[in-house]
């Protein structure tokens, strides 16, 4: 026990020993899910996609659109001069304008020729919900003159009006309780967020948090196969077998070593998260530590096997942040798993990440407990055990 | 200029025939841009990657609209988007969900058709004008939020069409009853005509045009940003590992041998300089010609690509040597360089849109050569040409000439290059 706690001391002394390793264990991390979590911001800000919204028309009718607009659950108006919002837009800063021009009054919706115009960025998926919500805005103030076109058009084809005079008239009444009832129609849609208890509350930020918190921790134990690697390379491998120690003590002083300081790691960027985050990751602390754990025991066993294959210690460092930046994506760690397409979905489940990821979210958002994170728990031990029979058992080079 | 070129095409040599930095200079980009494509759809030809969103739909009304809803759902129009499946039982819909089996669950109560239209032989009165509101319950999933979104929206999309249609309907009716034009005989049988395909309603008194930008000219690809964003980020590695070699150079005793052979300062200097511009030249034109063979990624006009990549480059450089201006040791120029290549990833948005930041850090995020060789390039796949690229060409160059001005200045006063 004391050798493995020495070996542990010795590369916990050598990893750190280089005052940079603490930019990549805790600031850099902490910079990041800062940076990554700000453009997701939190559940008591507003989420909504900011619409840039140009009013040439100045009307009533104008007014009503950017009222509804203002309702909507999906986008944020904001009302801008023709100039800046095209100048936004060409700077591809702002995903989407919605440009009422001059002349969009009552007198052009009754005759079909109002035209507003909408300016997407391509292929961008806030541009194309905020398309809805702005067909959801025009239907709204149009479907009252529409309405009241049609009651016109009932009303002729029983009994023709009298005058021009009495047609208007009756098309005014007839706007004005299409208005009405519009106004008075009930809500006719609920939507409930399966959240489970109540103390959970959705906060996009907790997929971030635990998506940086799984690859800046991977990284580093996967850079596992550096210190065999270099260990190897500069002969003290082969130093440290001629002393009493047997290889499974140098080899679980390595790896535990790693294991407990990435643990360390995980704790801080998890008070990270609660503390300046204010996430709720500190709701259930047993099934959390072992969804940690296990992680870090499926990464640590990656590599291990990693370093197996590897010769020098500059290769391991180099595969080390690829594999590490490429599971990461693949997990779901960099963009929500569900943006992927489902046969993607289903492949990335070879990955500790995608298992890591599915673990930590079932905590943080889903509002799990112990039992909801056995079974990723059971898979990331199972990498562990299979990682740990190749990398330590079978294939492990001494020299 | 002889001397200037064999010293950068050493370097370019050296950098080929050292394997872990190949991995990570061309192999990593390579196949994170490969898994940014599967990640986005692009090889399975999705435009954004979400599709097949799995809705479980249990429809307990059975009428008219509750039927016109779960058939909207299973219609061609969205066959791509959902996968809907069917259910009977709320609750276990509402499991599933919890499970994260789907992304939404969409229940229609009972009598949802006839709060809006009356069923035949019901009494039209009160209760038709102002109708008790049955709510149709979207029970979503929160791991999955942006699918759950885009359910929503069909679904609120699907009750506004037949507000409008019920808006119209009675304000018909109303009309016509107020104008004594019904026959109470027949007070059902209007009722019902006026009352017809209510979820097929669409006013079109407003007409929205569209005007994507570029559209008309190329169909933009995700991975046109995408993949020059993840070379631009390996980039960052690539001009420190360029201006490590000054540093070994020096510690290895080469650079001093160099030195005291019949070339000036201001020659070595630029030898490594351009070695390194070549390293990231190769680096990125590499990456581009791979992705365009492999994957057929469209970067759009050539010429405007060539001068982009050789300005970004330009940019890059500068940071590198910037880097090793500062540092005493190769190890100090491979720390600072990975660091450097991470920051400037996120900030630069290699893998998130800089759309998605706040003002300030869009400012901030220009400092990077990432940020404006994306610009760029998505300026290209969107159809623009080498005049359009004035912008972003025009501070690549200049950020390059000051920071190398910098680093000069700073390695005169360190004395790197003297003997």
């Amino acid at each position: 026990m004391k050798k493995i706690f020495a070996i542990a001391w010795k590369d916990a002394i050598i990893r750190f020993a280089n005052r940079s390793e603490w930019l990549f264990f805790i600031i850099l991390p902490i910079t990041f899910t800062f940076l990554v979590a700000g453009g997701v911001p939190s559940g008591d800000d507003d989420n909504r996609i900011r619409l840039l919204v140009v009013d040439e028309a100045q009307t009533s009718i104008s007014q009503q659109i950017i009222s509804e607009l203002e309702n909507s659950t999906a986008v944020r108006a904001e009302i801008v001069a023709r100039e800046d919002a095209e100048s936004q837009f060409d700077d591809r800063r702002a995903s989407v304008v919605f440009i009422i021009p001059a002349g969009i009054d009552i007198e052009s919706l009754q005759n079909g020729s109002a035209q507003v115009e909408l300016l997407q960025q391509p292929n961008n998926l806030n541009a194309t919900i905020a398309e809805r919500a702005v067909l959801t805005a025009i239907r709204r103030v149009s479907s009252s003159i529409s309405a009241a076109q049609n009651a016109v058009n009932v009303r002729e084809a029983k009994q023709p009006f009298a005058t021009e005079a009495d047609k208007q008239t009756y098309f005014e009444d007839s706007l004005e309780l299409a208005q009405s009832i519009q106004e008075d129609a009930p809500e006719r849609v609920t939507v409930i967020e399966g959240t489970t208890p109540d103390q959970v509350e959705y906060d996009p930020r907790t997929n971030t948090s635990a998506g940086q918190l799984i690859t800046w921790v991977f990284i580093p134990l996967f850079g596992i196969s550096a210190l065999f690697a270099s260990e190897r390379q500069e002969g003290t491998l082969r130093r440290l077998l001629t002393t009493p120690s047997r290889k499974a003590t140098f080899l679980l002083g390595t790896i535990s070593g790693q294991v407990v300081l990435a643990l360390i790691q995980m704790f801080l960027l998890v008070g990270f998260g609660i503390f300046a985050m204010k996430l709720g990751w500190g709701r259930e602390p047993l099934p959390l530590f072992v969804i940690l754990f296990t992680s870090a025991l499926a990464a640590a066993a990656f590599g291990t096997t990693l370093g197996t294959f590897i010769k020098t210690a500059g290769q391991a460092s180099g595969l080390s942040i690829m594999f590490g930046m490429l599971f990461a994506m693949l997990g779901g760690c960099m963009y929500p798993l569900e943006l992927f397409p489902p046969a993607i979905q289903s492949a990335v489940r070879i990955l500790p990440t995608t298992w890591a990821m599915e673990g930590m979210l079932d905590l943080g958002l889903r509002g799990g407990g112990l039992v909801d994170i056995l079974p990723e728990a059971g898979v990331l031990l199972g990498f562990a055990v299979v990682f740990f029979t190749v990398g330590a058992s079978l294939r492990f080079r001494y020299e | 200029m002889n001397k200037l070129l064999l010293i950068g095409i050493k370097d370019l040599k050296l950098m080929f025939r050292d394997r872990a930095a190949l991995t990570f200079m061309l192999l990593a980009p390579f196949l994170l841009t490969l898994a940014m494509g599967f990640v986005t759809g692009r090889f399975s030809g999705g435009s954004t990657g979400i599709s097949d969103i799995p809705v479980i739909i249990v429809n307990l009304d059975q009428g008219d609209l509750g039927n016109a809803l779960e058939d909207l759902f299973n219609s061609a129009d969205l066959a791509e988007l959902m996968e809907p499946s069917a259910s009977s039982d709320p609750e276990a819909a509402r499991q599933l969900i919890e499970s994260n089996e789907a992304s939404a669950a969409i229940i229609i109560p009972k009598g949802f058709t006839q709060s809006i239209i009356p069923a035949a032989g019901a009494t039209f009165g009160q209760d038709y004008v102002e109708p008790e509101p049955i709510q149709i319950e979207v029970y979503t999933n929160p791991s999955s939020p942006t699918s759950a979104g885009i359910v929503k929206a069909v679904v609120d999309e699907f009750i506004s069409r037949i507000e409008e249609g019920r808006t119209s309907g009675m304000t018909s009716f109303l009309q016509l009853m107020q104008s004594g034009l019904v026959d109470p005989q027949n007070i059902e049988a209007e009722a019902g005509t006026l009352f017809q395909n209510v979820e097929q309603t669409e006013s079109n008194t407003i007409t929205l045009t569209k005007n994507t930008e570029g559209a008309d000219a190329v169909e933009f690809d995700l991975l046109s940003y995408f993949a020059p964003g993840i070379a631009l980020m390996f980039l960052m590695y690539t001009v420190s590992y360029g201006g490590r070699s000054i540093l070994a150079e020096r510690a290895g005793g080469t650079l001093p041998r160099l030195m005291i052979s019949p070339t000036q300062t201001a020659q070595v200097l630029g030898g490594k300089v351009l070695g390194i511009f070549f390293m990231g030249v190769a680096q990125v034109g590499i990456l581009i010609l791979a992705s365009t063979m492999f994957f057929q990624f469209r970067w759009g006009d050539a010429l405007g690509v060539i001068v982009l990549i050789l300005a970004a480059v330009l940019g890059a450089t500068g940071w590198g040597m910037l880097i090793t201006a500062f540092a005493r040791t190769p190890a100090q120029v491979a720390n600072t360089g990975t660091i450097v290549m991470l920051i400037f990833s996120i900030l630069g948005g290699s893998f998130i849109s800089l759309e998605n930041f706040p003002p300030f850090m869009q400012t901030i995020s220009k400092i990077t050569p990432i940020a404006w060789g994306l610009d760029g390039f998505t300026t290209l796949a969107l159809g623009g040409t080498l005049p359009n690229l004035v912008e972003p060409i025009t501070a690549l160059l200049i950020m390059g000439a000051v920071l190398f001005g910098i680093a000069v200045v700073l390695f005169n006063r360190n004395g790197l290059v003297q003997l």
